[in-house]
């Protein structure tokens, strides 16, 4: 029996699949049946070798797949990615914004250098690789967009300043962009996520052991708890949900 | 190799449904159904509810139905009793009961106590004592899933409408707390429907068939069961106190008229 959550035949791009969440969504789009390309969110070389394992992992179910290291701010990187998801994958149906550069210091430390490459990557990446994809599907009758944003969108952090308003950034993107698409059959979604193992925003394991004493489940969440959500509106069963965030932070937005 | 498909599989559970003899309850019903759930769909008078157990039926699941008063503490209590003599576990339950009752449409001087607490109760106590009877049950079994049906009113006021926004606003904060203290064990999320009043003419005409929502049209009852059963699924492990708001974008905008979108261009620098 055909699931009605099957992407069979969809074609998908996800961009930070090299980090854990975009690595896990990655997986779970192609176990759902889509072809999925990955790309890196900066060109370091330790990103480089995850996507690349990510999309060996692709190739391994069946699916077509390519891996390329991008600068996920750099306007040219994003527009040739996705270019060659739809030479390589013969279209796009999905993309995954999951691209992620953590980062916490003081604010009267942080230059405003650091500041702008944190919003650069964590929001404008966000806004180009939508504004690129955008094009694409609104010419091809749709499509989805699914962004990939945190607590720290929704609540604040000390030492957050400038991943916390980049990451608020990303939610309100994604109302505006749902909106300017509601009638064009291109939704715009976002999955908040908890604290989710392996991301770099937790930093060592002080601050983690610290968040497990206070989450409601006493555990992060794990990365493949994360990226289910990414089927779901992935598929053509969310087709009248748009503009809206799921959350997976196990409970952690419910305290006081 | 379909993993992530598997665990949308709901076979081996029970779940009971409020309010499912129509609409959107049925609706959810015969989609937690079609992913392989037992259904017991329950509503206060029974013949709706046995023409939903007779669709459950037909998709090869059991089904039954119990006649409900989810006002009721002692209604309640026997409905899950009959669950657990028919089924022996309960693993999920959706809370959808409700809606508008007499005294909606009036300004609060017009509402008399009565209106007021039969608005309560039927949207946020039913789902209250239903979930207090469920949940040692599931725990019985390892954990469980209550999907709660509020709506985008829950978030948001209306004119004229007091009850309804109260009450659905209270599940809210009574889900968070749900999560808060059952978490591991019980996943209790929300559900927030926008306009789905597609098969009901009436209605229809009312909201003008959704004309002025961002997508443009009402949802359809079909749209929601997929959500619900993504909610009750193994993929929402790590998803607790939550709200998914399906509604064709409206809660996206909602502060000026749908398809406001003025072009402001940047100032001349030095002009």
């Amino acid at each position: 029996m055909t699931s009605e959550f099957s992407l069979a035949g969809r074609s998908a791009l996800v961009i930070g699949a090299s980090n854990p969440i975009g690595r896990a969504i990655a997986v779970a789009l192609a176990e759902a049946g889509a072809d999925v390309a990955v790309a890196t969110t900066t060109r370091a070389q330790a990103e480089e070798v995850t996507a690349n394992s990510c999309s060996n992992e692709m190739w391994a179910l069946n699916r077509k797949s390519f891996a390329e290291a991008i600068d996920a701010a750099d306007e040219g990187d994003v527009r040739g990615v996705i270019d060659r998801t739809v030479s390589e994958l013969g279209k796009l149906d999905v993309l995954v914004n999951a691209q992620d550069l953590p980062f916490a210091k003081p604010a009267v430390e942080t230059t405003l250098g650091e500041w702008r490459r944190v919003v650069d990557i964590n929001l404008g990446g966000v806004f180009i690789a939508s504004r690129e994809a955008g094009r694409v599907m609104l010419a091809h009758g749709g499509g989805r967009i699914i962004n990939i944003a945190s607590v720290l969108g929704e609540r604040g952090m000390a030492n957050g300043a400038a991943y916390c308003a980049a990451q608020a950034g990303v939610f309100n993107l994604t109302r505006a962009l749902a909106l300017e698409w509601a009638r064009e059959g291109l939704n715009v979604n976002a999955i908040g996520a908890g604290w989710t193992e392996g991301m770099g925003i937790i930093g060592g394991d002080e601050g983690r052991q610290q968040l497990e004493r206070y989450l409601p489940y006493k555990r992060l969440a794990r990365p493949d708890e994360i990226a289910g959500a990414a089927v779901y509106l992935a598929s053509d069963t969310s087709a009248y949900l748009t503009g809206q965030v799921i959350w997976i932070e196990g409970g952690a937005l419910s305290h006081v | 190799m379909a993993g992530v498909l598997d665990k949308l599989r709901l076979d081996g559970k029970v779940a009971i449904v409020t309010g499912a003899g129509r609409g959107l309850g049925r609706a959810m019903a015969l989609s937690l159904a079609g992913a392989g759930a037992d259904i017991v769909a329950t509503a206060r008078t029974h013949v709706q509810v046995e023409e939903t157990a007779d669709h459950v039926k037909a998709k090869g699941r059991r089904g039954e139905w119990v006649s409900c008063d989810v006002t009721d503490s002692s209604s309640v209590a026997a409905m899950v009793q009959s669950t657990l003599d028919s089924f022996g576990r309960i693993d999920i339950l959706v809370n959808n009961a409700g809606g508008a009752t007499d005294g909606m449409g009036n300004t609060l001087d017009k509402i008399s106590d009565k209106q007021w607490h039969i608005g309560i109760d039927t949207n946020l106590t039913g789902a209250v004592y239903c979930s207090r009877a469920v949940i040692p049950h599931m725990q019985d079994v390892g954990g469980g899933k209550i999907i709660n049906v509020t709506s985008g009113f829950g978030l948001r006021a209306g004119r004229n409408n007091f009850m309804y926004t109260s009450a659905k606003a209270g599940l809210i904060n009574f889900t968070r707390a749900l999560a808060m203290t059952y978490a591991q064990d019980i996943q209790a999320n929300l559900i927030a429907p926008g306009l789905f009043p597609h098969d009901i003419p009436a209605a229809v005409e009312f909201w003008r068939g959704g004309k002025f929502t961002p997508m443009g049209r009402l949802g359809k009852d079909e749209e929601l069961g997929p959500l619900c059963v993504f909610l009750a699924s193994g993929l929402t492990s790590y998803m607790n106190g939550q709200i998914v708001v399906l509604d064709g974008g409206g809660l996206a905008g909602g502060h000026a008229p749908t398809g406001f979108a003025p072009l402001v261009p940047l100032p001349q620098e030095g002009a």
